[in-house]
């Protein structure tokens, strides 16, 4: 009985351990509302994803020249890109421009 | 005889204010101010995107009917769920008068005349209505999710008039 529970156990948290390490890379969220990206300024490592999420009730971007553009993000939508080379990416909203964010890629 | 004085006071007090002062706008009525207040500087910023004579004037009047149509979709979306009917009140009806006005103004100008004169009105008109967001809309909305919808809306009012303010010094220059 104690053995099966711990069995179980340890199978749920190898799962629950696993599961990010199998995926190799995080996903970290930047919450656009009340006219800011939230984070302003996110740490994340190379190959990891950044989802941008619009909580407003307006359109938004997320835009680094040359780097990369999700074009309009409507109310309710996301925007994934993912970190690929390393170093400080500014970025802002086209549409308001006194958002303004940044992304270090270590 | 004092008691009778200061009594008499408190009513002249009364009968001086205006008759909104002591019970301001009911939901139906905030309802129909939102709507009316967004449909305003949509018009307006339709005219700057035809009638701007500089790009930047052309793309703020397209980002304030983006905006303004993107909130009156949520408004509409709101308030047929409460099932609160909009309804006309003086508050709207001098909007939509104020509006009216600054478009006939707006159309007999050209060129830098019109941009001036349509970023100055946008600078005056985003801050009256954070005024009256501020002052009459939220105290006195009564439907929490009315309210919390007025809230949510007031960083963009505030966005754009930062944004107006910003095109408003470089036309100056």
């Amino acid at each position: 009985m104690s053995f099966r529970v711990s069995l179980l156990r340890s199978v749920l948290l190898l799962a629950v351990v696993a599961r990010p390490v199998a995926a190799g890379a995080a996903t970290h969220v930047v919450t656009i509302e009340g006219m800011k990206f939230e984070p302003a300024t996110l740490r994340v490592k190379m190959g990891d994803q950044v989802v941008w999420r619009n909580k407003d009730l307006v359109p938004h971007t997320a835009t680094a020249e040359g780097k990369f553009d999700s074009k309009g993000i409507g109310a309710g939508k996301s925007w994934a890109w993912t970190a690929a080379t390393r170093g400080q990416v500014d970025y802002v909203c086209t549409y308001h421009p006194g958002m303004k964010g940044s992304v270090v890629v270590e | 005889m004092l008691k009778a004085t200061l009594m008499g006071a408190i009513l002249a007090a009364f009968a001086i204010a205006p008759a909104y002062s002591e019970q301001g706008p009911s939901d139906p009525q905030i309802a129909h101010i939102v709507v009316t207040a967004n449909q305003v500087d949509i018009d307006a910023g339709k005219l700057a995107e035809k009638s701007g004579s500089s790009k930047q004037v052309r793309d703020f009047g397209k980002q304030m009917v983006t905006d303004h149509t993107a909130v009156n979709k949520s408004a509409t979306q709101l308030v047929t769920k409460l099932k609160v009917k909009p309804e006309a009140n003086d508050t709207s009806a001098s909007l939509k008068k104020g509006g009216d006005e600054n478009i006939a103004k707006l159309k007999s100008l050209k060129g830098k005349e019109f941009d001036k004169a349509y970023v100055d009105n946008e600078v005056t008109y985003h801050q009256a209505v954070i005024d009256a967001v501020d002052k009459t809309l939220i105290p006195n909305a009564k439907n929490e999710e009315l309210k919390a919808l007025i809230v949510k809306v007031r960083p963009t009012l505030v966005a754009h008039l930062d944004h107006a303010k910003m095109l408003q010094a470089e036309l100056a220059k």
